[in-house]
């Protein structure tokens, strides 16, 4: 017990912020393994966390090795049936079904994972102007995101490849607009909640800047419409490369992507319809596996629903109230209605075991 | 009647930015269309000459004017490649386009709804899950790949049971309505499967939600109705503005899938003259189809505002806070 305790709870004599983080940093992985254990614990979030870490390691591993490279082609063994050689069979140009489509995977990997950084970046954008305190930004923003939520991705699309040409890159951009002003749109009920609430009018009273009240205080309140809606993102860019890839706008021609295998599949259905098969299941497989990723995250990092976690919220409030206080940075007065989550029973404990320490 | 007013104000000034939007988009462009009509060994007057000719020496602010003038005219300009009028192009292509996002959208409904209301009626924990995996695994096929499947199944030529033709569209058009019709049901299909996964998800939402409430439904079965007779007569209207919202959205997301379908059923649709003239840099064509298509859908987000207004009454004396 000692040695879990001492790295979370800041002991009064420094008061410095590396020993504040070190705690904090304590509490937060443990917070993220019982996250990761309760996901674990249901069936769809098992599915989603090991497809994703095959997909993450079918990504890695494609950097340096697939069965056969990339680039070789056999012109006397085109569309192949399976073999040994080729477990997936091979494609028009001879070359390796099963190497093209571990390739793609780091490509699809990429595009996703940029979506989603650049959409939630776009997203929280607009979600702060449009819980500004001025009324003249946030109706405005309202408005934008209002009237350009109805273009759809494949238009925004068509517009970046005119003048940049097909490449991921207007996959990235088609997919970040859209997706980020849908995010900026679900979110907005639940971040208004947050910025008329009264912690953050005691923040705000406290002197903690806007863009301090977004991160500490409205952040985490939308973190749950976040988690379903970036991993929805993610699943959607998936399919979104595959539609722009076929209709050329996508990837450029010769880089691997699971779009692209589709793509090239489609040529000879009638004669090996097998060949189709694969990229689609991968991408349905893949697309299942981030939706149903975002509902378990949201179920097992809500401190409601989730008991195991609401015990390990409690102490690191505890703890961080702790903090704030022995770093002399704000007075108990202000410090407890801004970390207000504790149970009263938790709290209790754990000063009572912080005691016993002493 | 003031939200209609402010509804109206933003959807203009919305297409007037979406104008303004698709104008300069399209003025970054790197190869640009005089080049490109000239010809790869042009000499440099050919292409000035092409450049007076469509105007494209002139300062951006009068090109602009010249083309969104034309637009309130009903003007589209003409097309640099083919010389034809891009409104009959627009024009042709669209009496496909459209039956086929409709037809999907009504096959999405006819799918996705009972489905939905199903999965709330349904007190079988088994049947509750087989119903969560259906609407997940659905929305996760790539429209590509079902419209693929679909063809290896029902396709003529190619599949297991022949019976719908798999590609092409008539050349006479909507003369021989059923021929045309039929070979819009294997596209329609492979769109509307995918988008009902959707619109189901969101019906059971939307029930669950009135149903949790309590309130009326908890009202009606207490007058006499059962579960199922409650949630389908008055949940389902209470449900109604916010079906509507998802329809229209979906209507919207459905035009990626229909453009892949279209191109995968070699169909000439709107999605095909659209990517076939991005491709060809056809800046004149594409200014202003892509300016159609986005007025479509803001028109569109337009309507769908305006009927769930209409649909739910509570909101008629709200403030305006939205």
């Amino acid at each position: 017990m000692n040695g879990n305790r001492t790295d979370m709870i800041v002991t009064r004599d420094t008061g410095d912020g590396a020993t504040r983080a070190t705690g904090v940093r304590g509490v937060r992985a443990r917070r993220i393994a019982v996250v990761a254990r309760t996901m674990w614990a249901r069936g769809g979030g098992r599915y989603a966390l090991v497809t994703l870490a095959l997909w993450a390691l079918t990504a890695c591993v494609s950097l340096f090795w697939t069965p056969q490279p990339l680039l070789k082609t056999d012109g006397y063994h085109v569309w192949d049936a399976p073999s040994a050689a080729h477990p997936l069979g091979t494609d028009g140009t001879g070359a390796d079904v099963l190497s093209w489509l571990m390739a793609g995977s780091r490509t699809n990997l990429a595009i996703a994972a940029l979506a989603v950084v650049c959409s939630a970046a776009i997203g929280l954008l607009f979600v702060g102007l449009m819980v500004a305190r001025s009324n003249v930004l946030a109706s405005v923003s309202v408005a934008v995101v209002d009237a350009l939520i109805s273009i759809p991705t494949v238009l925004i699309a068509l517009l970046l490849a005119v003048p940049f040409g097909a490449s991921a890159g207007v996959v990235v951009g088609a997919c970040s607009i859209a997706y980020g002003l849908n995010l900026a749109r679900v979110a907005r009920p639940a971040a208004l909640l947050a910025a008329r609430s009264q912690y953050v009018e005691s923040a705000r009273a406290n002197g903690a800047g806007g863009l301090d009240a977004l991160v500490r205080h409205i952040l985490p309140n939308i973190s749950p419409v976040l988690a379903v809606q970036l991993s929805m993102s993610a699943g959607t860019s998936v399919l979104a490369e595959a539609g722009l890839t076929y209709l050329g706008v996508g990837v450029g021609a010769g880089v691997p992507s699971w779009g692209h295998s589709l793509a090239t599949s489609v040529k000879l259905i009638n004669v090996f319809p097998l060949t189709v098969l694969w990229p689609g299941l991968i991408v349905t497989l893949v697309v299942v596996a981030l939706n149903l990723f975002g509902d378990a995250l949201r179920d097992a990092a809500d401190p409601v629903a989730n008991a195991a976690l609401r015990e390990t919220v409690a102490v690191s409030a505890v703890a961080g109230v702790a903090a704030d206080v022995a770093s002399g940075r704000v007075s108990v007065v202000s410090a407890v209605p801004d970390r207000a989550v504790a149970t009263s029973a938790a709290m209790g404990r754990v000063a009572a075991e912080t005691e016993g320490e002493d | 009647m003031r939200f209609v007013v402010k509804r109206l104000l933003l959807f203009a000034a919305a297409l007037f930015g979406v104008s303004v939007l698709v104008f300069a988009a399209l003025r970054i462009l790197p190869g640009d269309v005089a080049v490109v009509m000239a010809g790869t060994n042009a000499t440099a007057s050919r292409v000035a000459a092409l450049r007076a000719e469509f105007g494209l020496d002139r300062p951006y602010v009068v090109q602009y004017l010249d083309w969104a003038g034309g637009l309130l005219h009903g003007d589209l300009g003409m097309s640099a490649l083919t010389g034809r009028p891009v409104a009959t192009q627009v024009g042709t292509r669209a009496a496909v386009t459209f039956p086929l996002i409709i037809l999907g959208l009504v096959i999405a409904l006819a799918i996705g709804l009972p489905l939905g209301c199903a999965a709330v009626i349904t007190r079988s924990p088994r049947l509750r899950g087989f119903f969560h995996v259906l609407a997940i695994a659905g929305g996760a096929v790539p429209a590509l790949w079902s419209g693929l499947l679909l063809l290896l199944l029902f396709g003529r030529g190619i599949g297991v049971l022949g019976v719908l033709p798999s590609q092409g569209f008539p050349t006479d058009g909507w003369s021989a309505p059923g021929r045309a019709f039929a070979s819009l049901i294997l596209p329609a299909l492979a769109t509307g499967i995918v988008a009902a996964a959707g619109i189901m998800r969101y019906t059971r939402a939307a029930l669950e939600d009135i149903a949790a409430d309590g309130g009326p439904v908890d009202m009606a079965m207490a007058c006499g109705m059962t579960r199922t007779q409650a949630l389908l007569g008055v949940g389902l209207r209470l449900a109604a503005p916010q079906l509507v919202s998802v329809a229209g959205l979906t209507f919207a997301s459905m035009i990626t899938g229909v453009m892949v379908v279209e191109n995968l059923f070699a169909l000439p649709g709107l999605g095909a003259l659209l990517v076939g003239d991005v491709g060809n840099r056809d800046l004149v064509a594409v200014q202003s189809e892509l300016f159609l298509l986005a007025a479509f859908f803001l028109t569109l987000g337009l309507a769908v505002d305006l009927a769930h207004r209409a649909l739910d009454p509570r909101l008629a004396d709200d403030k305006e806070d939205r």
